[in-house]
């Protein structure tokens, strides 16, 4: 098998004293849907903060289709193929739709604006998005999640982090940003890591997890024997089970 | 208001403004003088503000334009043309330099930090008497073009037209992708692939740059710099509250506020000679509480309704 596409090696990041990633390590393949879950608190957003350089690690390393990319700034990763949506869905309020993702290919990929719009225009179709002069505060939940997948699409990453994406969805919604998810994963032969806390969607979307606890790696595997893992159980119900 | 009858506006009103000095007196010429030089400055500090990051150092770039300017002319005995783009350069070379430090600052620490900075360029000029002429100035020994009227009139609109050149290269350009997009969402941003630093240098440098070149025909206008002059507040103040009321994030919303505020402060500064700048704080205050998107705001409210205010 070929090396994975992205390697992520005994990843520590603390705030002051507190070990927010502690010792965790991450591989990414083409193709692959792998999930990131845990409790609140368990380091999942930060340890996606730390790969797509929103901070850099206290220590560890970050390999990128063989490159070192541990110290390099945000949008130096993105370019590179590094992608990402945010928890709290940030969309730019002052660029309509189709322009909120067109900044992806604008600076990620450094196309020309007549390009970009071409491109964009095509994701805002691939991920099912109508109408996409439309103004970010006319969107439904949905289109605006919808939005920035296609927004992190626009950068043509080959790796993509979707942070709690299904987040305030109800499940018709879910279902469908599943489908669009697999599709594209699928189309783009991306290597995608999920973090989410709504396990049945990390049942049916994800090939394997990986389980974070208080910032460490405590198990991994497919979500039918990580499910059953004692520890892992604990760590969701807390205390002595 | 569609496309078409917008570009008609646009040639009507351009025509006005470039054939005034053929049929008007000196007086509205020198209105027009003033206006322009303002909307320079007013169109300039919104193109930074389209990025988010808010100066008060307007002044302080327009003084170093102008005291480049006379100090070219009068040491270095270049052409007064040459001298209005050599204070354009300095101020722009200036901003580079100071950005790599300031730019890290955001909000208000920014906005202080611009206000400082204008107020260290003016205390520097102040004391360097062996260059500047100190407290007193400088005088030209004679006007640009003789000082003939409509030369200079054209002169200040060539100043005005340039920056909004430059505003709307801005606007539709990659450029307005990246700074608005650093406005709503720096972290955002930067995962797209926006390199922060450089576009907020860039745009510094440009708008310092334009401010610098407005500074150095002002002075090349009326033939004289002095630290006080040349750095007032006015430069800072007046321009921002032109922005405002007429609307931020375009070139059309200076350019109206510019207009009224220019030609209303010319009628302030004759019945309120000392207290015509309480207006201006005046009208910046109720802009921001009532008309957040300025006149400007109001016109585009009307074509859209459902635009409204947004978070």
């Amino acid at each position: 098998m070929s090396q994975p596409t992205l390697v992520v090696e005994n990843i520590v990041r603390t705030f002051g004293g507190l070990v927010a990633v502690d010792g965790v390590d991450l591989t990414l393949e083409q193709g692959e849907i792998v999930g990131v879950i845990g409790p609140n608190g368990a380091g999942k957003s930060t340890l996606i903060n730390v790969i797509s350089g929103v901070y850099l690690p206290t220590s560890g390393s970050i390999s990128f289709r063989g490159e070192d990319v541990t110290n390099l700034p945000a949008h130096e990763r993105s370019r590179r193929g590094i992608g990402r949506t945010y928890q709290l869905i940030h969309p730019f309020m002052d660029l309509n739709c189709i322009e909120n993702v067109m900044v992806g290919a604008l600076f990620a990929r450094k196309l020309p604006m007549r390009s970009a719009r071409l491109v964009a225009s095509e994701l805002c179709e691939l991920v099912g998005l109508a109408d996409p002069s439309r103004r970010v505060s006319e969107l439904t939940i949905l289109e605006v999640k919808k939005m920035e997948i296609a927004h992190a699409l626009a950068a043509d990453p080959r790796v993509l982090f979707l942070d709690e994406t299904m987040a305030g969805l109800n499940i018709d919604e879910t279902n469908e940003i599943i489908k669009t998810v697999r599709r594209v994963t699928e189309e783009k032969q991306l290597a995608v890591g999920v973090v989410e806390h709504v396990m049945h969607v990390i049942r049916d979307l994800t090939h394997r997890v990986i389980v974070l606890d208080g910032g460490r790696l405590i198990a991994a595997g497919p979500y039918s024997e990580v499910a059953q893992n004692e520890q892992v159980i604990r760590a969701y119900l807390g205390g002595d089970v | 208001m569609n496309q078409r009858s917008a570009i008609i506006i646009l040639i009507v009103v351009g025509l006005f403004a470039v054939t005034l000095p053929l049929y008007a007196g000196p007086y509205p010429q020198s209105i027009g003088q003033m206006v322009f030089l303002y909307m320079s400055l007013a169109v300039s500090w919104d193109m930074l503000l389209r990025s988010g990051q808010i100066s008060f150092g307007i002044a302080g770039f327009f003084g170093l334009g102008a005291y480049t300017s006379v100090l070219t002319v009068l040491d270095l005995k270049l052409p007064p043309l040459l001298s209005i783009l050599a204070g354009g350069i300095l101020a722009g070379v200036v901003a580079l330099v100071v950005g790599f430090v300031v730019l890290r600052l955001r909000g208000m620490y920014f906005a202080i930090v611009t206000l400082a900075l204008a107020e260290i360029f003016r205390v520097i000029i102040n004391n360097w008497a062996s260059l500047t002429g100190g407290p007193e100035g400088k005088v030209l020994s004679s006007v640009i073009f003789g000082g003939d009227a409509r030369l200079l009139y054209w002169l200040t609109l060539g100043v005005a037209v340039l920056t909004l050149l430059m505003s709307e290269l801005f606007r539709r350009t990659r450029i307005h992708f990246a700074l608005t997009s650093i406005r709503d969402n720096e972290v955002v941003a930067s995962s797209s692939g926006v390199n922060i630093t450089a576009y907020l240098t860039i745009a510094f440098a440009v708008t310092s740059a334009l401010q610098g070149i407005t500074g150095a025909a002002y002075a090349q206008v009326y033939g004289f710099v002095a630290p006080d002059g040349s750095f007032s507040t006015d430069f800072t103040l007046l321009p921002l509250a032109m922005a405002l009321l007429g609307g931020v994030y375009g070139s059309a919303g200076p350019v109206i506020g510019a207009l009224l505020l220019g030609v209303a402060s010319e009628f302030l500064k004759l019945y309120i000679p000392y207290g015509h700048r309480i207006v201006y704080g005046l009208v910046i205050v109720v802009v921001i509480l009532f008309l957040p998107r300025g006149i400007a705001g109001i016109v585009r409210r009307k074509r859209a309704p459902r635009e409204g205010g947004h978070a």
